[in-house]
């Protein structure tokens, strides 16, 4: 079996660990959704619903020496790399158990212990970091990759652009992953982005671009595989393009009145979870039952999850001062 | 003979898939796209082509070509372009059902000739959706077999004097060859080759990775191609012509071992064991009990235990246009001659047909 | 043992020696060493005034030039502290903080915080500031107070050779965000520095020139403006005591406070624009912390409120001179009720 094959065939404990993940990302993120109607989640959130099959199937090549540097959008690369469940939902919620005893929120989930930099507020604010522990990683020679995940927005800004020449030039363990979810915020990607495609925009820079079906997670798998192997093998940087949908508004509260009605279709015939599971089974990869399986336990995670943050406590007043240095 | 009417589809999509990452697969920008299609547009508007069916697209083909008609309006007389029809108004999926719409259009609409622009998927494509409307297949990148490679005014002139019926079909067309797989009620059709693959899921779609291919199916397979063909055009090479095809089995082990071209910048030992010819008609059984079959090296059908594919080579895929033929009996009858009032009596031999006498 | 050498030399000292002792210590930025790509030298530049000459050849693959991309290798710094490298990147001219903020203040100010003091980013940025060379409005600011209003930054701005280099030192070694300012005019100024390594803690000032009359707060190159009219008053009896704060963040209050407490006469001296800046900070922390001692107002001495002007008549007016620092300290000595 050659490399690639390898990289390829996935076990059936690879396969169940996938859907698992995507289920979870799914399920915590529907959760949300209905509990901030709620009013009871502050601040914003914005929901990854529907993009699962593209934090799975890049972090599915990923292992401890990796990091993934996130969005705005980032409770789906956070939990598909590892962050805790329990403590996300904390966060979300602003309790002290929370990831980041409630003084980030969700748009600042981070577990540097995964390898996890971060959700991130600024729309490309991830991707010189990613250059940066990438820069470690060479040097350091742990084979370890970067990924910066990063929406069709932000690859408009000028930090992310710049961040690919950098990594060209120094020819970075770095993969650059544009997910392309046809909005940035309320604005259409064909209209903002001026390329015919972000995956051309590799070209400028001298590294390879490809375009993924990002609701098909063997899609995902197998192109970030091969992507990363190549990092990893001192190839150098490559850009994903990912394109799909967001089941949700660009946060929570969004009318979405920009919109028509893709959701409803993608929902119906385009799902990454249903195409998954379609296709195991009908390989018999997977049972039905495995998957149930599953969803039960997912289910039960997320409850839980939740039960916990709504009962944990507030952070206090002697909170708000620590944790601002090392050592002042 | 009513109009010459001529359909032109692009694909904006081809070219960004996984070869760009594991071959050193070319970049060909929707910009190249649009450029190729205005050179075309020069050459029907030079022999008389009178109308000009566009497929529309979101990648910037048809709007960099939109822009271009809108301003050569405004530019007023010059080198005439025909008249130029964006079929619009259906919504756009960004996917190959578009391209399929679109030539279903044309085909209604009375085109003589339809090209396509674009690799072996959009080739494929395009043959399953024009009847009995010649094609003519111009190669966009560097991963291509059944397209030519072809400077695109040139394809112009060629497809531009058949639509007008200046050159007869006989002369003008031939048509290739089709292998067709069949899993259950599922069919696929192919250009040029069906590889079955040991993949269990379709996955990032293009083959690169003959390690994976358990038997291949050729409908010829020449031995300057590209492509999973190359592995049969180096052992037994089999023409476009010819009416049979080629198959083999595959196996990294196996003791007949061939350097092949399998992508662009991609030599590779490829193990080949027994090779037959493939005869039309007959139906070659997949051996595998389960996998992908890949046609024009796509990954495209899965199949599992007890589906049985097979295949069949067939004698009626599309008519395709012959660049180099049209071309020659133009130069034969003199069809792009023009007479100069002062200089006819220069001429020897038949008076040269004009231009725009097609009908 | 001490010999004299240039506030350049003791800045490069602090860099070599640090980086001999430690591994994850690296260089990065525009010309830190110069000549990438190109057919002639290598380390051409070794940085723009040559404070980074000799690293490159030295400690082969720790020097990394950039493109100018400040907003990429800045966030490239600091990813890579929190991967574990310990990385000195330059900011070429602060004045090009514009285009790279995001990255110091947004990012890695706030990582500790915002992740709960999960995240550890010991990343330094070099950057030199300030007027005097007629580099003009864009190449000369004095931007540290921006800095040092954000939590999560430290911000440092040594005056003397000696303070370059145990503050640069004290800087690589600390685990928090660095912003380290070097006055361009100083380069060349020459004292006495150790040969060993050394580091001096941020958070102490330092009382350069003892004196009961005034207390003049100053940081940077203002430390000698202040100097040369401390010299000009003594004759006349008027003692200054000069506090030299060397770092904005931490401040330390407690120097300038007692020294106030015994002089009650307070002059700020900073380069800086007169809005928000340290001078506004520190006469409101006197004014609060050290009110009842106060015998006059606070006096501040700033560059005005106008961008850097290019011409050298200009310049030299824009600058806060002694005679402007001599004309604050009898306001403040000579005031009465």
């Amino acid at each position: 079996m050659t490399d690639t094959m390898e990289r390829r065939s996935l076990t059936r404990d690879q396969l169940l660990g996938a859907y698992r993940m995507m289920r979870t990302i799914r399920e915590f993120e529907e959760r949300v959704h209905r509990e901030f109607a709620t009013g009871e989640i502050p601040g914003f959130v914005h929901l990854y619903a529907g993009e699962e099959a593209s934090a799975v199937g890049v972090c599915s090549n990923l292992d401890e020496r990796d990091t993934i540097a996130s969005t705005h959008r980032g409770h789906g690369h956070c939990i598909a790399k590892g962050v805790d469940v329990g403590e996300m939902m904390a966060e979300i919620y602003g309790r002290t158990t929370g990831s980041c005893h409630g003084k980030g929120g969700s748009m600042h989930i981070a577990d540097l212990s995964k390898g996890m930099l971060g959700a991130n507020g600024i729309v490309g604010g991830g991707p010189p970091l990613i250059c940066g522990t990438a820069l470690a990683a060479k040097i350091k020679s742990t084979g370890g990759v970067g990924v910066a995940f990063f929406g069709d927005g932000g690859s408009n800004q000028g930090t992310t652009l710049e961040s690919m020449n950098l990594a060209c030039v120094w020819n970075l363990p770095a993969i650059f992953v544009a997910e392309n979810n046809g909005y940035a915020e309320a604005t259409a990607s064909t209209w903002s982005v001026a390329a015919d495609s972000i995956a051309d925009r590799a070209a400028a820079f001298g590294m390879p671009g490809v375009l993924v079906d990002g609701f098909d997670f063997f899609a995902v798998h197998e192109a970030a595989g091969e992507a990363i192997a190549r990092a990893r093998d001192g190839g150098g940087p490559s850009l994903i393009e990912m394109k799909f949908t967001r089941y949700f508004g660009h946060f929570e509260g969004d009318q979405q009145t920009y919109r028509a009605d893709e959701v409803a279709r993608a929902r119906a015939e385009l799902d990454c979870l249903k195409r998954f599971a379609a296709r195991v089974t009908e390989t018999g990869e997977l049972a039905q039952s495995d998957l149930d399986a599953v969803d039960a336990e997912v289910g039960a995670l997320i409850d839980q999850a939740v039960d916990s943050a709504q009962a944990a406590p507030l952070p206090t007043e002697a909170d708000l001062l620590t944790d601002v240095y090392v050592r002042y | 003979m009513g109009d010459a009417i001529v359909g032109v589809v692009a694909n904006p999509l081809s070219g960004r898939d996984i070869r760009r990452l594991v071959t050193h697969a070319s970049v060909f920008p929707a910009a190249e796209k649009a450029n190729m299609i205005q050179r075309m547009l020069t050459a029907f508007g030079a022999v008389g082509v009178h109308r000009v069916l566009l497929g529309t697209d979101l990648g910037g083909i048809s709007a960099a070509v939109l822009r271009a008609v809108t301003r050569r309006r405004a530019a007023g007389p010059g080198a005439r372009w025909p008249e130029v029809e964006f079929l619009d108004g259906q919504p756009i999926r960004q996917t190959a059902q578009d391209t399929v719409d679109a030539l279903r259009r044309m085909v209604t609409a009375g085109a003589r000739v339809i090209i396509c622009l674009g690799g072996d998927g959009t080739a494929r494509v395009t043959a399953s959706a024009v009847g009995d409307v010649p094609m003519l297949a111009l190669s966009t990148g560097t991963n291509n077999v059944f397209p030519v490679v072809r400077e695109a005014t040139i394809a112009g002139l060629a497809a531009g004097l058949f639509a007008t019926g200046a050159v007869a079909d006989d002369q003008a067309t031939t048509r290739a060859k089709l292998l067709e797989v069949r899993v259950g009620d599922r069919a696929e059709t192919a250009l040029v080759d069906i590889a079955v693959c040991t993949d269990r899921h379709v996955a990032a779609r293009a083959i690169w990775d003959p390690a994976t291919v358990t038997q291949l199916f050729c409908a010829f397979a020449e031995p300057d191609a590209i492509g999973l063909s190359s592995i049969l055009g180096q052992l037994a090479p089999v023409t476009r012509e010819e009416p049979h095809g080629v198959t083999a089995r595959l196996a990294p082990g196996a003791p007949r071992q061939v350097l092949a071209p399998i992508a662009p910048g991609l030599v590779t030992a490829v193990g080949v064991g027994e090779i037959e010819p493939l005869r039309p008609g007959r139906a070659y059984p997949v051996d595998a009990r389960a996998g992908v079959i890949a046609v024009d090296g796509e990954r495209e059908l899965t199949f599992e235990p007890g589906e049985r594919p097979a295949v069949r080579l067939r004698a009626d895929g599309p008519r395709c246009v012959d660049v180099p033929a049209v071309l020659a009996a133009s130069a034969r009858l003199g069809l792009l001659r023009l007479e100069p009032p002062a200089l006819s009596h220069l001429h020897r031999g038949p008076t040269a047909a004009r231009v725009r006498s097609g009908s | 043992m001490a010999r004299t050498i240039t506030y350049r030399e003791a800045l490069g000292e602090a860099l070599a020696q640090e980086m001999e002792r430690d591994d994850s210590v690296i260089v990065m930025g525009e010309d830190t060493a110069g000549g990438a790509g190109s057919p002639g030298e290598d380390d051409a530049w070794g940085g723009v005034l040559g404070v980074t000459k000799g690293l490159f050849h030295r400690f082969p693959g720790r020097v990394l030039d950039t493109p100018i991309s400040e907003s990429a290798f800045i966030g490239a710094a600091i990813g890579a502290a929190t991967a574990g490298m310990r990385p000195v990147a330059e900011l070429m001219f602060v004045d090009f903080m514009g285009v790279c903020f995001d990255q110091i203040y947004n990012q890695a100010a706030k990582f500790r915080y915002m992740f709960g003091g999960k995240a550890v980013t010991p990343v330094v940025i070099r950057t030199m500031y300030g007027a005097g060379l007629r580099a003009a409005a864009q190449h000369s600011q004095c931007l540290y107070p921006l800095f040092t209003h954000i939590p999560g930054l430290k911000v440092v701005v040594p005056a003397t050779p000696y303070d370059a280099k145990g503050l640069l030192t004290q800087a690589i070694r600390d685990n928090d965000p660095v912003i380290f300012f070097e006055h361009k005019a100083l380069y060349d100024l020459a004292g006495p520095v150790p040969e060993e390594s050394y580091a001096l803690p941020f958070g102490e000032a330092n009382v350069v020139r003892e004196g009961g009359d005034v207390t003049i707060v100053t940081l940077g190159r203002m430390v000698h403006i202040a100097l040369e009219a401390a010299e000009q008053l003594a004759p006349s009896g008027v003692q200054c005591e000069i506090v030299d704060l060397r770092t904005t963040s931490p401040l330390d209050e407690d120097t300038v406070l007692e020294s106030v407490e015994g002089t009650g006469r307070v002059v700020v001296v900073d380069e800086a624009h007169p809005r928000c800046s340290m001078a506004t900070d520190i006469s409101a922390l006197v004014a609060r912390k050290a009110f009842g001692a106060l015998r006059a107002p606070v006096e501040m001495v700033t560059a005005p409120h106008t961008p850097v002007p290019f011409s050298g008549a200009l310049e030299d007016r824009y600058i806060p001179d002694a005679q402007a620092v001599v004309n604050a300290v009898k306001t403040v000595t000579g005031w009465t009720r």
